[in-house]
C-alpha cells in the first residue's frame, strides 16, 4: 500500500506543477471580439493612418458576419480561401465586399473625426474604396510599401 | 549437437521476444518518411501500426495451443516466418504489401513470442523464473522499440528497420539446439480475466506514450528521428530500473496500480505541458516508464500464477495487450486528427494576429500575411508544419524577429494543444485499469 501512495503523491505534485506553470492554458491565443470598439490609436504617419482605418473597417465587416477579425484577413488573402469562407458562412462575394467597403468608408470617416486625415485625403480615399475592387485595393496597398 | 549452456539459451529466447514486441512500436519514428514514399493519408497510415499489433492480438491464443503441444517446431518455423517477412516488408512495392506483410509478421511474431514462453519454461526450470524473464524482455522490447526505429530510420532510412530484423530473429534459432521440450499434456485453465483485462487498459493508454508522444516530437517540434529516438530512451530506462526494484513491491496488485498510477500522471501531465519543448517531457516519460516497468511485470506475473499450459496465458496476455494497442490506436486516432485540424483554424487566427499586432511597418502586414499563408499551405500539402519563422527570418529588423518568435510561439501552442485531449483520454485509460487491478486483487495469493 506504501507504493500507491508514493505513486499517488508523485503524480499529484508533477500533475499540480505543470498546472500552476499553465498546462492547462497552453493553447493558441483567443483572438479578440470584433464588436468590442477598440479606441483610436492617434497613429503618426500615412501608414499607421492607414492601418488603422484597415483594421477598423475589417472589425466593423467581422461583427456582422459574427466571425473575428482575424477571419476576414484571412477571407481576403487569396481567392480560395475567400470562395471558402463565402461557401461556410452563405454570403455572396458582393455581399462580403460591400462589407468592407462600408467599414472603410466608416473608418474613414472616424480618422477624419478624429483629425488624423484632412477632408482632402478623406474624399480622395473614399473615391479609391468606392471604386477599387477589393483585391486590386490590397494590391496597391502592397505596392505603396515600395513607394 | 553440442546442447546450448542454459543462460544463453534464456538471453537469445529473451532475444527473440523482445524482438517481436518491439515491432509493435519499432516503425513508429519511420512513419513519416513511409507516409512520404508511399504518399496515403495519415488515418491509412495507421494501418503500418495496427496490421501487425492486431494479428499478433488475434493469433496470440491459437499459437499458444499449438506452440504447447510443439514448442520447438513453432518456434523454429515461426521465427524463419518472421524473418522473411521482415525482410519483405523492407521492399514493399506499395502501401498495402507492407500492410499485408506486417500482418504476417504478426501471426508468426506470436507464435515466436509464446513458444519462447514454453521454452523459457524448460530452460530455467521453473515456470516463476520464466514468466519474469518473459515479461522484462517484452517491456524492454516495447518501449525501447521507438528509440532504434528512430535511429536506424535517420541513419540507414525506414526499410533498415525491417532489414535488421531478419538477422537477429533468425541468431535466436540457436537457442533450439539441443532442446527436447516435452509437450505439456494438461488442459489449460480459464485466463486471469481481471490481470488480462489491466493489461488491456494499461497498453491502450501506453499508445499514447508509445506512438503519439513520439510523432509530437518528429512532426510537431520538427526534432529529427535520431534526436527523437534518444529522447524517448528516457521511458526504457525508467522501466528497466523500475523493474529492478519491482520485485520489493508486494503484494502483486499493489505493484500493479502504483504501475497504472504512474502511467497515468505520467500521460496527464504530456496532456498538461506547460511549455513546448523536449525537457517538459522528461519527468512525464520517467514515471511512465517507471509505470510501464511495475505494471507490465506485475500484471503479467499474476495473469501466469498459478496457471498450468503457461503458453497459452501467456497467449492471453499477448492477445490483451495488443488488443489493447489496437483500441488505443482506434480511439485516440480521430480525437487527435480532429484536435490537429481545429488547433490548424486556431493557430492561422492567432498568427494572423500577431502579424497585425507585431510592430513592422503597417503596409509590410499584408505581404507577411500573405507568404505565411503561403507557407502554411505548403507545408500542409507536404503533411508538415509549416517553418513559420523562415517567412521573416531573413529580414534583419528587430520587429520581424520579434514577429517570427510570435508566429513560432503560437505553433508550438498549436501543435502542442493538439495532442493534449489524446494524452488525457489515455491517461483515463490507465485510471480505468485500476478497477479490474483491485477487483482481481484476490484472484491469486501473490
Amino acid at each position: 500500500m506504501r507504493a500507491i501512495a508514493y505513486s499517488v503523491a508523485a503524480m499529484l505534485v508533477l500533475v499540480g506543477l505543470y498546472l500552476a506553470l499553465g498546462g492547462a492554458s497552453y493553447a493558441p491565443a483567443k483572438v479578440a471580439d470584433p464588436c468590442v470598439k477598440r479606441s483610436w490609436r492617434g497613429p503618426q504617419g500615412f501608414e499607421a493612418v492607414a492601418e488603422q482605418i484597415v483594421l477598423s473597417a475589417l472589425d466593423g465587416a467581422a461583427c456582422q458576419l459574427h466571425v473575428s477579425r482575424e477571419d476576414m484577413v484571412l477571407a481576403l488573402a487569396d481567392s480560395g480561401r475567400r470562395e471558402q469562407f463565402i461557401r461556410e458562412h452563405d454570403i455572396s462575394n458582393a455581399r462580403l465586399e460591400s462589407l468592407v467597403r462600408n467599414g472603410l468608408k466608416r473608418s474613414i470617416g472616424d480618422a477624419q473625426n478624429a483629425g488624423a486625415l484632412n477632408a482632402t485625403v478623406a474624399g480622395v480615399l473614399r473615391g479609391v474604396v468606392g471604386n477599387l475592387p477589393i483585391d486590386e485595393l490590397l494590391d496597391l496597398l502592397q505596392r505603396l510599401r515600395g513607394l | 549437437m553440442q546442447p546450448l549452456a542454459a543462460r544463453n539459451r534464456i538471453a537469445l529466447l529473451g532475444l527473440s521476444v523482445g524482438l517481436v514486441l518491439a515491432d509493435s512500436s519499432v516503425v513508429t519514428l519511420a512513419l513519416p518518411k513511409i507516409l512520404v514514399q508511399f504518399d496515403v493519408e495519415v488515418s491509412t497510415l495507421a494501418w503500418a501500426l495496427i496490421s501487425f499489433n492486431l494479428a499478433l492480438a488475434l493469433a496470440a491464443v491459437p499459437a499458444a495451443a499449438l506452440a504447447r503441444r510443439r514448442p520447438v517446431g513453432v518456434f523454429g518455423v515461426s521465427t524463419v516466418v518472421f524473418a522473411a517477412a521482415s525482410l519483405a516488408c523492407a521492399f514493399s512495392p506499395t502501401f498495402g504489401v507492407l500492410v499485408g506483410l506486417r500482418a504476417v509478421q504478426g501471426v508468426a511474431g506470436a507464435a515466436v513470442v509464446v513458444a519462447a514462453l514454453d521454452l523459457l519454461s524448460e530452460a530455467t526450470e521453473a515456470d516463476a523464473s520464466a514468466a519474469r524473464i518473459w515479461a522484462l524482455a517484452g517491456i524492454v522490447g516495447a518501449s525501447v522499440g521507438p528509440a532504434i526505429g528512430g535511429i536506424l530510420t535517420q541513419l540507414f532510412g525506414w526499410e533498415s528497420i525491417f532489414v535488421l530484423q531478419a538477422p537477429v530473429a533468425l541468431i535466436a534459432l540457436l537457442a533450439l539446439r539441443g532442446v527436447q521440450a516435452r509437450p505439456v499434456p494438461e488442459p489449460a485453465e480459464r485466463p486471469q480475466i481481471a490481470a488480462n483485462a489491466a493489461l488491456l487498459l494499461v497498453s491502450g493508454a501506453l499508445v499514447a506514450a508509445l506512438f503519439l508522444l513520439v510523432i509530437l516530437l518528429i512532426n510537431g517540434w520538427r526534432l529529427e528521428p535520431l534526436a527523437a529516438g534518444l529522447v524517448v530512451t528516457i521511458m526504457p530506462l525508467a522501466a528497466i530500473a523500475a523493474t529492478r526494484v519491482a520485485g520489493g513491491i508486494t503484494p502483486l496488485w499493489t505493484r500493479a496500480a502504483s504501475g497504472a498510477i504512474l502511467i497515468a500522471g505520467g500521460l496527464a501531465a504530456l496532456g498538461w505541458l506547460p511549455h513546448a519543448g523536449v525537457v517538459w517531457t522528461i519527468l512525464p516519460q520517467v514515471a511512465i516508464g517507471a509505470g510501464l516497468g511495475l505494471a507490465l511485470s506485475a500484471l503479467t506475473q499474476r495473469a501466469l500464477a498459478g496457471r498450468s499450459g503457461q503458453a497459452v496465458h501467456g497467449g492471453w496476455t499477448i492477445a490483451a495487450r495488443h488488443t489493447g494497442i489496437v483500441l488505443g490506436l482506434l480511439l485516440l486516432t480521430p480525437i487527435f486528427t480532429a484536435d490537429l485540424n481545429r488547433n490548424e483554424d486556431n493557430a492561422l487566427r492567432a498568427g494572423t494576429a500577431a502579424v497585425l499586432d507585431s510592430r513592422i511597418s503597417p503596409l509590410d502586414k499584408i505581404g507577411v500575411a500573405r507568404d505565411v499563408l503561403v507557407a502554411v499551405d505548403r507545408a500542409t500539402a507536404d503533411g508538415r508544419i509549416p517553418d513559420v519563422r523562415a517567412v521573416v527570418d531573413h529580414r534583419s529588423d528587430s520587429a520581424y524577429a520579434d514577429l517570427g518568435n510570435a508566429l513560432q510561439d503560437q505553433l508550438d501552442r498549436a501543435v502542442t494543444n493538439a495532442f493534449s485531449h489524446s494524452f488525457l483520454v489515455s491517461a483515463l485509460l490507465g485510471l480505468l485499469a485500476l478497477v479490474p487491478i483491485v477487483l482481481g486483487r484476490k484472484e491469486v495469493g501473490v
